[in-house]
């Protein structure tokens, strides 16, 4: 009887938001408000998340946003481990590693969903059915300090990195915590084979987990020389005024698109849905590209004059099934040349 | 007087058969069961998945787990870390010892304070702050070190085996510590002066008497740090992964990581419970044997040693330890929680609150993280110190059958890793009939199990200390004894409970290595918390939030000085 | 007022029996001492009682009560009883006042009013008026017992039970206590059963000493009893001292030890029996050597091997001739003999105690 009448208001409230969308707007609104938050498993890094969310909460007083903000592949180890307690969680996720969705896709843990506007995206961004979209990109490169090292000194290609010189000057990050650096590692490889790590492992590399610590600890002066990192991170502390430069090495550069989607178990969907819309309009995109140093699918965004445009560099870029089916292999032969 | 003159035998007997029902015995039980619940269901779970399959049993996981590679080295580099550990542990908490209780070293109270402080300090807190000052390149230390020699090679490598030795040292020490100071204090030095009137010289005597009287001691001591450096996780992962090598609690750790491979932590774990379980065995033993009675003596005079020259060189050398383990890097920490950027020097433009502001303010886990945290504190310290003070009540008393398997049970958590702790909730805890995954709940029984010993040893002692008669007393004049627990056992045994609850709400605001398998993104603590900001580099949050948990720690050992109105290593001066 | 009765009391520590088939009756109002040595079984036997401990087998009765049996033990708290502890077991939080008062909490009906009366007289009774706010750790050790006693005798017990309970003070202390004690005994007339290892105490307080061998009773009776008729060698020499001599009847009243023939207190040995004498120190006399025969009493001949001056007495050890004995005398401080030295042993018939040998 009960359920009769909730699928009776399901079904008024639908024709009502297929009638009216202005007022579809305002109701949704409304659903997300009672709903109270929304959930976003994020690898975004912790501050330009955290400015994310407090620009949503600004826009719709009312609905919180629960930030949890980790590594890509802990994201999805939190995802699936709570699920095997049958926790129910995670409204939004947001990983950059392609394969995460792919598979989570495959779990039917994903919801389908559109958000408003990301028809006009390059289809990089989309997946051909409809359950997650890139909300941003970045690529990794080479960074090094520029206090203790001249331009003219710095490695200019992957493979200078090679050089034995470096041995005990390097730094990378880790691909069972990062997907920026899992993918980068994937694209690599498929350039030059696992032998190009396993020459890299010689130089007794630093290891750190996030893509976006590579760059600080460049910045620190700890290593001089950073052999992958998302390179946004870098940018951000370019601009700060920090000792750190980016190298684009010319054999091309990984493309990391970081996608992101609702879970097929969102405790709160219209406010998940509401965020997720928040997140693909222009001025959010705007702002990772202004203030983040982002590349994002939104054909509107203006970059900063002091970076390179996406178009302009050479792009390196590994297929999102594959990365999902060599997810393991890459974290085991990383250890295995690495050492952790 | 009596009513019942008048009854006949028989019934009298019968009436006595019902009189005689203790009215307090399922209190006992039950305290009894729940150590057992506690205790037997995860290792019970832990067990079974090490050898489950898919039908029946194996030993697969086991020769998976043996027959790798990285796994023989991770097990490789737990014993040089735990052996190196001991050792060095011995070497610098063995002299401290002995120049805080048997000679005229100034500054005694401090040097005391110093070691105390040591002891509380969370290692991986003090991990941290060692990458910042001994990193080979950016380290504060190794900075200076090439601005006064122009050298380009680094002074310290703290990314090394040797600089993770170093650290973990730094705060296991003071178990050596604790246990030798304890022990010295209680040989009368005339012990040694009756050696010394048989014609022993003053190195005879060192070596024929004190050295064997306190060689358990040292061994036990030994022992002790073996098993912290053993168990520990957070220090490892802040120095080993980076330097590329694994420990067996980062290994168990990193068989977490998608895709989990929980089978093989459990194949891991047991191993590393067993190794634990003889280590302590092997100290009981050595403990036991012997009489410590003589050394238990009722005392007699302690002569002090007079240093002469060697009283400030000896000060000297104290405080260079106490530098690794509490100047520099508490130094360090506040240094980061104000800079911009913590390897640059601290210059006007480089001070600033914005640490503060974002990690209390800004970022959304902290305020949630500490309320976590002192949440499950308050609880499990509550109900922690609550048990453990029935559990040592039951076992000193003797109130149940089988009470030796109960006090066995409430200190057996000391042999079990945190990690290999965290591995068996987790798997008992993520199935029927209790889920308890996802919730604080999870973290409470992890905490609960791990400080259990901590607070069952220090009740225990309390209860020691108490004679029956003063119960007895008690009972014979008409109160039950539930009545005896509440008018005269518990006021006498409330600053020993007091203290035990101080010390397991320590234990777990500083824990690390059972949070970081069992947490779920609502349910992070501040140690969590730490860990995720290290990962990701944020070095001003994390001395925020370390400075946090220091504070919350020494506003609570003040607590248990007042309470037993002494320091928190043990006996008196 | 009940008496107790134990009957045929066992209970085991660790495989060995602490209580072996241990039988005793008090009667209502009498003071019964339980002495022994350490290990005899005496506070085991008391905690028992108490109901601290459960029999194995064997029962407790107070009056028509059963309080302890192997099935079922009533607990100390509803035994109506009171116990003075060896370390008094005065409770440190709490004043004088409220140490004596704890137990009339338990009594229904008692007035608040009603209660403080009974502990300011009961603490008069035993001279402590003044020093109801004080703390224990505030009183000397004398002190300190009384407030154990007042705190027993306040709630006007049916059994009272003493541990021991002056073996914590000195000796003067100790010796006025003893007195104390029984008046207060004979005043309150309270059934008591007494613990202690200390002959004396038990000779002066008790109405009868219960003496405890290895977890039973080896014999019951006033002091004058015990010490003049002993029947066990271990009575014996548990009570006072004594010279102990083995030998073989060989007469109804009569035994052989060597060459050496006693006549004894007795007229009913079976010749041919082993048979052991008590011959208390003091009951014998030293004599001049080859002094002359009398009837019914034995003469010895010796020499002195040792003489201790003990104040009052001489303590000698007698080599006596023509045997392996040596006798102890206690003598007069009047005439002091040398070692060496021979003497004439007078030894009354009646002196010797012929022992129902265990």
């Amino acid at each position: 009887m009960i359920r009769r009448i909730l699928s009776l208001t399901g079904l008024v409230a639908l024709m009502l938001a297929v009638a009216v969308p202005v007022l579809a707007q305002d109701a949704r609104v409304e659903a997300a408000k009672k709903e109270g938050k929304v959930v976003w498993y994020t690898s975004l890094v912790l501050p330009s998340a955290e400015k994310v969310a407090k620009l949503f909460e600004a826009a719709y007083p009312g609905v919180k946003v629960e930030v949890h903000r980790t590594g890509s592949e802990r994201i999805l180890q939190r995802v699936m481990q709570e699920l095997t307690a049958n926790i129910k969680n995670a409204d939004v996720v947001h990983t950059s590693d392609a394969g995460h969705f792919v598979f989570l896709k495959d779990k039917k843990l994903l919801m389908p969903y559109t958000p408003a506007g990301v028809d006009k995206f390059p289809p990089g961004f989309k997946d051909k059915d409809g359950y997650y979209f890139g909300l941003r990109a970045t690529v990794t490169a080479i960074f090094y300090n520029t206090k203790l090292m001249s331009a003219a000194e710095a490695p200019k290609t992957w493979k200078d990195l090679l050089d034995p010189k470096w041995k005990g000057k390097l730094v990378t990050a880790h691909p069972s915590y990062s997907g920026v650096v899992a993918t980068h590692v994937l694209a690599l490889e498929k350039q030059y084979g696992w032998d190009y790590f396993k020459q890299l492992g010689q130089n007794k590399l630093m290891i750190v987990q996030s893509a976006a610590d590579t760059p600080t600890t460049v910045v620190s002066g700890e290593r001089i020389v950073a052999v992958n990192g998302g390179e946004y991170s870098a940018y951000q502390l370019k601009k700060k005024g920090n000792p750190i430069e980016i190298i684009y090495p010319k054999e091309g550069v990984p493309l990391i698109v970081s996608p992101t989607a609702i879970t097929s178990f969102a405790p709160h969907p219209n406010a998940a849905k509401l965020f997720t819309d928040f997140t693909f309009t222009r001025e959010i995109q705007q702002v990772m590209a202004d203030s983040e140093g982002l590349y994002t699918g939104h054909p509107d965004v203006k970059y900063p004059t002091d970076k390179p445009k996406l178009g302009d560099l050479k792009l390196l870029s590994a297929d999102a099934e594959e990365l999902q089916k060599r997810n393991e292999e890459i974290k085991k032969r990383f250890v295995e040349f690495f050492g952790a | 007087m009596s009513v019942s003159t008048h009854r006949r035998a028989s019934g009298a007997t019968l009436r006595g058969r019902l009189e005689g029902v203790d009215r307090s015995l399922p209190v006992w039980v039950a305290t009894a069961l729940a150590i057992v619940a506690l205790m037997a269901l995860p290792l019970a779970w832990l067990g079974y998945m090490s050898v489950g399959a898919e039908q029946g049993t194996t030993f697969g996981h086991y020769r998976e787990v043996f027959r790798d590679e990285a796994l023989r080295k991770a097990l490789w580099h737990t014993l040089v870390l735990a052996f190196w550990t001991g050792l060095v542990s011995v070497a610098l908490g063995a002299p401290l010892a002995w120049l805080t209780a048997r000679t005229n070293v100034p500054g005694k109270k401090l040097i005391r304070a110093l070691v105390m402080a040591s002891f509380v300090t969370p290692p991986f807190l003090g991990a941290f702050a060692w990458v910042m000052l001994a990193g080979p390149n950016a380290g504060l230390l190794n900075r200076m070190w090439r601005d006064l020699t122009g050298a380009t090679d680094p002074l310290l490598d703290i990314f090394t085996m040797s600089g993770l030795v170093f650290v973990v040292t730094m705060y296991t020490f003071p178990y050596v510590y604790i246990m030798l100071a304890n022990t010295l204090a209680l040989i009368a030095s005339d012990l040694e002066d009756a050696a010394a009137i048989h014609g022993a010289g003053r190195l005879g005597v060192a070596l024929t008497i004190t050295l064997p009287l306190v060689a358990p001691a040292i061994v036990s001591g030994f022992i002790l740090a073996v098993l912290q450096a053993l168990a520990l996780f957070g220090s490892p992962a802040i120095l080993a992964l980076p330097a590329g090598f694994h420990t067996i609690t980062t290994q168990v750790w990193s068989f977490f990581h998608f895709p989990p491979k929980v089978e093989q932590a459990a194949a891991v774990s047991i191993p590393l419970l067993l190794a634990t379980a003889l280590l302590l065995l092997m100290q009981k033993r050595l403990l036991g044997r012997r009489g410590y009675a003589t050394v238990g003596g009722k005392g007699g005079q302690r002569r002090t040693i007079a240093l002469g020259i060697w009283r400030y060189p000896a000060l000297a050398a104290v405080f260079v330890v106490m530098a690794g383990s509490i100047f520099l890097p508490y130094a360090v920490l506040a240094k980061a929680a104000f800079a911009r950027a913590w390897a640059q020097p601290l210059t006007w433009s480089n001070v600033t609150l914005a640490n503060f502001t974002f990690t209390l303010f800004e970022y959304s886990s902290t305020k949630a993280a500490i309320l976590n945290t002192v949440e499950l504190g308050l609880a499990t310290a509550t109900m922690g110190a609550g048990l453990a003070a029935l559990l040592s009540y039951v076992t000193n008393r003797r109130l149940v059958v089988g009470h030796q398997l109960v006090a066995f049970l409430a200190l057996a958590p000391v042999v079990i890793p945190g990690v290999v702790l965290a591995v068996a909730l987790f798997i008992a805890y993520t199935r029927p009939p209790f889920v308890l995954y996802g919730t604080l709940a999870i973290l409470f029984v992890a905490y609960l199990t791990k400080e259990m010993p901590v607070g069952y040893a220090q009740s225990d002692a309390t209860f020691r200390s108490i004679p029956p008669d003063l119960e007895e007393a008690g009972r014979i004049l008409g109160a039950g004894r539930l009545r005896v627990l509440r008018d005269v056992t518990a006021p006498l045994a409330r600053s020993g409970i007091i203290a035990a609850w101080c010390f397991i709400f320590i234990g777990v605001i500083r824990e690390l290595s059972a949070s970081i398998i069992l947490f779920t993104p609502n349910t992070r603590v501040m140690s969590v918390v730490i860990f995720d900001l290290k990962e990701e580099g944020q070095f001003g949050a994390i001395a925020v939030l370390g400075l946090a948990m220091l504070a919350m720690t020494f506003a609570t050992v003040s607590v248990v000085q007042a309470a037993l109105g002494r320091d928190v290593l043990g006996v008196k001066e | 007022m009940p008496g107790v009765a134990i009957k045929d009391l066992a209970r085991h520590y660790g495989g060995v029996a602490a209580v072996d088939g241990l039988s005793l009756d008090v009667k209502p109002g009498e003071l019964v001492a339980l002495l022994g040595p350490s290990g005899c079984g005496k506070t085991t036997t008391l905690r028992l009682v108490a109901g601290f401990l459960k029999p194995e087998s064997g029962e407790i009765w107070v009056g028509d009560r059963c309080l302890s049996s192997p099935s079922a033990v009533v607990p100390p708290e509803r035994r109506r009883m009171a116990m003075i502890f060896q370390s008094y077991a005065l409770w440190p939080h709490m004043t004088v006042a409220q140490n004596v008062a704890y137990g009339l909490r338990f009594k229904r009906g008692l007035p608040r009013a009603e209660r403080e009366k009974k502990v300011g007289e009961i603490l008069r009774v035993v001279q402590l008026a003044g020093y109801e706010a004080r703390y224990p750790g505030e009183l000397s050790g004398g002190q300190q017992q009384r407030v154990a006693v007042a705190r027993a005798l306040v709630v006007e017990p049916e059994i009272l039970l003493l541990d021991e309970p002056l073996s914590n003070l000195d000796a003067n202390l100790r010796e006025e206590m003893r007195f104390e004690i029984r008046r207060l005994h004979e005043e309150f007339a309270i059934t008591t059963l007494y613990v202690t290892h200390d002959q004396g105490e038990a000779m002066v307080i008790s109405d009868r000493i219960a003496v405890l061998e290895r977890g039973r009773v080896a014999q019951i009776g006033t002091a004058d009893e015990l010490f003049h008729q002993p029947r066990t060698r271990f009575v014996a020499e548990f009570i006072g001292k004594t010279n102990l001599v083995d030998g073989m009847a060989v007469k109804p009243d009569a035994i052989a030890h060597g060459p050496l023939t006693f006549r004894v207190a007795s007229d009913t040995l079976v010749p041919g029996a082993h048979v052991a004498l008590s011959i208390r120190p003091h009951h014998i006399e030293l004599v001049a050597p080859n002094a002359p025969k009398e009837d019914g009493v034995n003469i010895l001949q010796g020499s002195i091997e040792r003489a201790s001056f003990l104040g009052e007495t001489v303590d000698y050890q007698v080599a006596v001739k023509d045997s392996d004995l040596v006798v102890r005398v206690a003598a007069p401080a009047v005439a002091r003999l040398r070692p060496g030295g021979l003497v004439g042993l007078r030894i009354p018939r009646a002196a010797c105690v012929v022992l129902a040998e265990g």
